[in-house]
């Protein structure tokens, strides 16, 4: 009902565009991502229509093909490599990487090589290997070692859940798409950055951007809230929590 | 069912934490030991940060060791004025623990020096509470009877000058082991996510000749305090104490504690000890493995703390 409505009104605001190349309009499915104490994760979507005027409506003869990206707030992150070291295995060389997306998933109509060139792919960030991760501080020896850190950084960001790809870009008719994104439960918490690139003939032809924001609420941002900026009376009540438990059991099974 | 954990960022099922509490709550009412050597791995290995286990289990243990400590009061079986002078070295040691554990954190090497510390803890206590509890299972055997703890017997220990008087255990002892015991005790506790108790009773009854029947509340009285500071200094210095893990772990934790209380009371002593050592080994011997091992993944992921602002 909720999806039905949203696209009504994208149909709406593509329609009611002015008129030049094509033009992009997309919707989320949610502006907000609220956190509560049953969160297991929610899926997004993201709806968007391509208005085309006459001049652009004979130009395309291979249609349309679409790649849906979004961001979480940018992070910093140390990789550690584990080395045996005296017999043991120990955390070794590591590598930080500045401000790489906390969150990244990217869902496309088309598989990467159909979408766009290579270059274009990595100027507008498109896939996992086009990510710009500025890494810093790095103990690697060599480039080469320097690489595998990033393949780690990219294979755990995705084991976990937090980096995805897919090619479920779903053209509803020939200018209107739906893209899902499945945002995990531990997501971190931050603005988030929808950014939809329509391409043709492999020419990225429009973009369109919205922000999602996704935090805690009631009493799940109330504890994270309270851990970080009381810390003291945090833990002052957690201490007085736990000597009223143990103190409540003593009473209930009191057998002296 | 799942709940999200507010601090340590996830979502688990809560039954398996309740159960994890229970378990571990019914071996601490069995062997009379708080369990956090066995809860702290325990949540580690089942995906919880390493940094909100050993933070959030001091809480736990705070819960336990509380309604213990609680029974021994009412009757009586406490040495106050040791339970204090441990408490005041052992607050000692726990800030410095919680210090070097954030240090250590900060160097990427915490998971390293925790294992390395369970192993050679865990192995050394298991190790000799095994080859004492099967000589005293052997002997019982062979019918002969437990030797006898003469009050006279002294050793090194009581030569060492600063004696104070500790009426209650009827000691006169130097203040030095004491202190140093607490202080050991509260560093390793607040490093390792561990009341100590499996290490102080041994200490107290054998080294400082503490008479038995005060040993576990005054041990249990220590342990509440040592592990409040430790929650209120994890909770100030890495904001890592999850209070809705520690509820789950805690009532878990109490109400599998009597049930282990009733059903250790069926249990002789050499054969409950023998048992608390083994379990004690095979945890030893699982950080080992984790050591010697080739890891299946050999990168680990940090966020660097303030990476991003909620």
């Amino acid at each position: 009902m909720t999806r039905a409505v949203l696209l009504a009104t994208v149909v709406l605001a593509g329609l009611t565009g002015e008129a030049g190349a094509e033009r992009l309009t997309i919707a989320l499915s949610t502006p907000e991502v609220k956190i509560n104490s049953n969160f297991t994760g929610t899926s997004l979507t993201i709806f968007g229509v391509v208005e085309r005027d006459a001049a652009t409506v004979g130009r395309t003869t291979a249609g349309y093909q679409v790649a849906v990206v979004v961001r979480g707030p940018g992070e910093s992150v140390v990789a550690r490599r584990k080395d045996r070291v005296l017999g043991v295995w120990a955390n070794n060389a590591s590598q930080t990487f500045l401000s790489a997306p906390s969150f990244y998933a990217v869902d496309t109509s088309t598989g990467l090589s159909d979408l766009a060139p290579a270059e274009q792919l990595r100027r507008l960030q498109i896939g996992f290997e086009n990510i710009s991760l500025i890494d810093a501080r790095s103990t690697a020896s060599s480039d080469a070692d320097q690489t595998t850190f990033r393949e780690a950084f990219l294979r755990l960001k995705e084991q976990s859940g937090l980096y995805a790809m897919s090619t479920g870009v779903d053209f509803i008719g020939d200018t209107i798409f739906r893209a899902t994104v499945w945002i995990p439960a531990n997501v971190p918490v931050g603005h988030y950055a929808a950014v939809v690139t329509l391409f043709s003939d492999g020419t990225p032809l429009a973009t369109a951007e919205d922000r999602i924001f996704i935090s805690k609420t009631g009493f799940e941002r109330f504890m994270f809230a309270a851990s970080r900026q009381s810390a003291l009376v945090y833990g002052l009540a957690t201490v007085i929590l736990a000597l009223f438990t143990g103190w409540l059991a003593g009473v209930i099974f009191r057998r002296d | 069912m799942q709940i999200y954990l507010p601090i340590a960022e996830l979502s688990v099922n809560m039954l398996i934490i309740f159960g994890m509490g229970g378990a571990v709550g019914f071996l601490s009412g069995l062997f009379g030991v708080g369990g956090g050597f066995l809860l702290t791995p325990l949540l580690i290995f089942s995906g919880i940060p390493p940094v909100v286990s050993v933070a959030t289990v001091s809480s736990q243990i705070v819960a336990s060791s509380a309604s213990g400590a609680l029974s021994y009061w009412r009757r009586r079986m406490i040495d106050m004025k040791l339970a204090m002078v441990l408490l005041f070295s052992g607050i000692v040691g726990t800030a410095i623990g919680v210090f070097v554990f954030n240090g250590l954190r900060k160097l990427g090497q915490l998971d390293l020096i925790v294992s390395l510390a369970y192993v050679t803890f865990l192995g050394s206590v298991g190790g000799l509470m095994l080859t004492e509890s099967v000589r005293a299972i052997i002997d019982a055997r062979h019918g002969r009877p437990a030797p006898l703890r003469r009050p006279g017997q002294h050793n090194w220990i009581h030569g060492l000058p600063f004696k104070m008087r500790f009426k209650r255990s009827k000691l006169y002892v130097s203040a030095i082991p004491i202190v140093a015991l607490g202080i050991a005790i509260g560093f390793l506790g607040a490093l390792l996510g561990i009341g100590g108790g499996f290490i102080m009773v041994p200490a107290l009854i054998y080294l400082l000749r503490v008479p038995t029947n005060v040993v576990i509340g005054t041990s249990l009285v220590q342990i509440v305090g040592t592990m409040a500071v430790a929650t209120v200094l994890h909770a100030v210095g890495s904001q890592s104490v999850d209070a809705v893990l520690a509820v789950i772990l805690m009532i878990g934790g109490v109400i599998g504690a009597q049930f282990g209380a009733r059903v250790g009371q069926n249990i002789r002593g050499d054969q409950l000890r023998a048992l608390l050592a083994l379990l004690v080994l095979a945890v030893a011997i699982r950080f080992l493995i984790g050591l010697v091992v080739p890891p299946d993944e050999r990168f680990t992921l940090e966020l660097v703390s303030g990476g991003f602002v909620p």
